[in-house]
C-alpha cells in the first residue's frame, strides 16, 4: 500500500482529531485574523445606528439551545449596540428554548448597561404557533401576551404603556436557527410594514438573500462571522472575533482534506 | 446566612453544572470515536430534557393562562356569582378550547373524525393567512426587487449585477418547466439554470460547513475557557 492508498483509506477519526487541533489552537493562541464587514451587516448596523433614544427593537428568540454558540454572540453584540443608544428592547420568543436564553441573555446584557426592566426593557416570554402569533403583535401585543413572564400585567409596565403594535416599534430582529424570520417577513412586513432583520445561522444565511436584494428586510447577521463583524463594528472584543480566527484555519483544513483527498483519487485512479 | 457560605455554595453549584456539562460534551463527541451506551444516554438524556422543557413552558404560557385560566374565571363568574350578562364571554374562551380538545378525538376508535372538524378549521386558517402573505413575499416583492433596478440604473456594476439576477431568475424558472424537452435554446437556457442552481447549492454548503465548525468552536470555547481555564 503505497501513500495514496493510505491517504484514501485515512481513518475519519484522524480527520476528527486534526480538526479538533484547528479549532483548537487558533482558539488558545489567538491569531488575530482581520475582519471584513459586509454591506448586510453594515447595513443592519447602520440603521440601529440611526435610531433616537428611546426608540423600540423588538428582539424574538426563535432558536433552541444546540445553536447557541452562533446566536449568542450576535445577539449580545446586537443588544450592547441597543443599549449603548439607550434604545428599549422587547424580547421575547416562538421556541420553547428560546424563552429561557432569551430571558437570561436580555438581562444580562442590561445589567451591564444599569437597565431595569419594565422601564428598558421587557421580556414577554413565549408563545407556540407563529402565524398567530405574529399576525396577533399586529393588531395588539397585549392580547397576544397579557403578562411578561415575571408574570407582571403588561399594561402596568411603564415601557409597554407606550408599544400597543408594530406601529410603535422600529425594528424587529428575529434571532433564528431555521426559517422563522420568513414568517414575521409574511406576516409582519407584508401585512404590517414591520421592518425586519434576520439574525440567523450560517446555514440559513442563503434563504435570505432574496429577501435583501427585494428590500423586504434591513439587512442580516449571519453566523458567526455576521457576529464578529458586528462586534468589530461596535468596537469590542468578543467571542465571536476569537472564534473567527478557529474558523479561518478550520477552513483552510476542509480545503486541504479536499484537495489532498481529490489528489489522492485521481492519482489512485489513473493506476 | 453567612454570606460567605452563600457565595461558596453559588460557586460550587456552578463549578457542578460546568463539570455536568463538559462531561455531557465529551459523552457525546465520544461517538466519533464510535458507538456507545454513554453517548446513547447523553443522547436520550438531551431529548427527553428538551421535551420535558417544551411540555413545561407550553403549559406555563400558553395552556394555562391562555385556556384554563380565562375558562375557570369565567365559569365562576357565570355560575358561582351568577352573572349571566359574562356567558357571551364564556363561550368566547371555551369555543376554542372545545376545538383544540377535539383534536385528541383520533385516539378514540370511532370518533377520529370529529378531529376533522378543528384540523379543518386550522387548515382553513393556514391557508386564508400564508397564501396572499406568500404571494407578496415570494412572488411581488421578489418581481418588484428583479425588475426595479433596471428603472433605477445609476452605475455599471448595479447593472451588471441586475442582468445576472435576472438571468438567473430565467434561467432557472426554464430549468424547473419539463413540458418541453430541454433542447436548443431552451435546453442552453435550462442548462445556466443549472449552473446558477450549482452555484447555490455550493454557496449553501459552504455556509453550512462553516455553521457546523462554529459549533465545535463553540463547545471547544467551553471546555477550554469555563472548564480547564486555558484561555481567558
Amino acid at each position: 500500500m503505497d501513500f495514496w492508498d493510505k491517504i484514501r483509506h485515512l481513518d475519519r477519526r484522524v480527520i476528527f482529531i486534526l480538526m479538533v487541533l484547528g479549532v483548537g489552537i487558533p482558539l488558545v493562541t489567538r491569531i488575530g485574523l482581520p475582519i471584513r464587514i459586509t454591506p448586510d451587516v453594515r447595513r443592519v448596523y447602520d440603521f440601529i445606528e440611526g435610531l433616537n433614544p428611546g426608540e423600540i427593537i423588538l428582539v424574538s428568540y426563535d432558536h433552541d439551545t444546540g445553536t447557541l454558540p452562533e446566536m449568542i454572540p450576535m445577539s449580545d453584540a446586537i443588544l450592547r449596540h441597543a443599549f449603548s443608544k439607550d434604545l428599549k428592547i422587547v424580547g421575547m420568543a416562538l421556541r420553547a428554548e428560546g424563552s429561557g436564553i432569551g430571558r437570561q441573555n436580555i438581562r444580562r446584557i442590561a445589567g451591564e448597561f444599569g437597565k431595569e426592566e419594565g422601564i428598558d426593557f421587557v421580556f414577554l416570554g413565549y408563545r407556540p404557533e407563529l402565524t398567530a402569533t405574529i399576525l396577533g403583535l399586529g393588531s395588539s401585543i397585549g392580547r397576544v401576551f397579557p403578562k411578561d413572564d415575571r408574570g407582571f400585567l403588561i399594561e402596568k409596565l411603564p415601557l409597554m404603556q407606550k408599544v400597543l403594535n408594530y406601529g410603535d416599534i422600529d425594528l424587529v430582529i428575529s434571532i433564528s436557527d431555521d426559517d422563522t424570520p420568513v414568517y414575521w417577513i409574511n406576516y409582519a412586513n407584508a401585512r404590517f410594514q414591520a421592518k425586519i432583520v434576520p439574525a440567523v445561522t450560517a446555514v440559513m444565511a442563503t434563504t435570505f438573500f432574496p429577501f435583501l436584494n427585494s428590500h423586504q428586510a434591513i439587512g442580516m447577521v449571519a453566523g458567526l462571522k455576521g457576529a464578529a463583524e458586528y462586534e468589530k463594528l461596535i468596537g469590542i472584543s468578543g467571542s465571536a472575533g476569537r472564534g473567527m480566527d478557529a474558523q479561518s484555519i478550520a477552513h483552510l483544513v476542509v480545503i486541504g482534506f479536499i484537495a489532498v483527498g481529490n489528489l489522492a483519487y485521481f492519482l489512485g485512479r489513473k493506476k | 446566612m453567612d454570606i460567605g457560605f452563600i457565595y461558596n455554595y453559588l460557586i460550587a453549584s456552578e463549578r457542578l453544572g460546568i463539570w455536568i456539562a463538559a462531561v455531557l460534551t465529551l459523552a457525546i463527541y465520544s461517538f466519533l470515536y464510535k458507538d456507545n451506551p454513554i453517548y446513547r444516554f447523553a443522547e436520550s438524556l438531551l431529548v427527553g430534557l428538551s421535551v420535558g422543557f417544551l411540555l413545561v413552558v407550553t403549559f406555563e404560557t400558553t395552556i394555562l393562562p391562555k385556556a384554563l385560566e380565562p375558562v375557570a374565571a369565567d365559569f365562576g363568574r357565570v355560575f358561582v356569582k351568577g352573572q349571566f350578562g359574562m356567558i357571551g364571554s364564556f363561550i368566547w374562551v371555551l369555543v376554542p378550547l372545545v376545538l383544540g380538545l377535539l383534536m385528541f378525538a383520533r385516539f378514540l376508535p370511532g370518533a377520529g373524525w370529529i378531529s376533522r372538524i378543528s384540523l379543518a378549521l386550522y387548515i382553513g386558517f393556514g391557508a386564508g393567512a400564508s397564501i396572499p402573505a406568500n404571494m407578496q413575499s415570494y412572488i411581488l416583492s421578489q418581481i418588484d426587487g428583479t425588475v426595479r433596478p433596471f428603472l433605477t440604473i445609476n452605475n455599471l456594476l448595479a447593472t451588471v449585477n441586475a442582468i445576472i439576477i435576472l438571468a438567473g431568475l430565467i434561467s432557472t424558472l426554464f430549468y424547473f418547466y419539463f413540458s418541453k424537452a430541454h433542447t436548443g435554446a431552451f435546453g442552453m437556457a435550462a442548462r445556466l439554470g443549472t449552473f446558477y442552481l450549482m452555484i447555490f447549492f455550493g454557496a449553501t454548503f459552504g455556509y453550512t460547513v462553516m455553521a457546523r465548525i462554529s459549533l465545535l468552536i463553540g463547545r471547544l470555547t467551553f471546555l477550554l475557557r469555563d472548564w480547564l481555564g486555558v484561555i481567558s
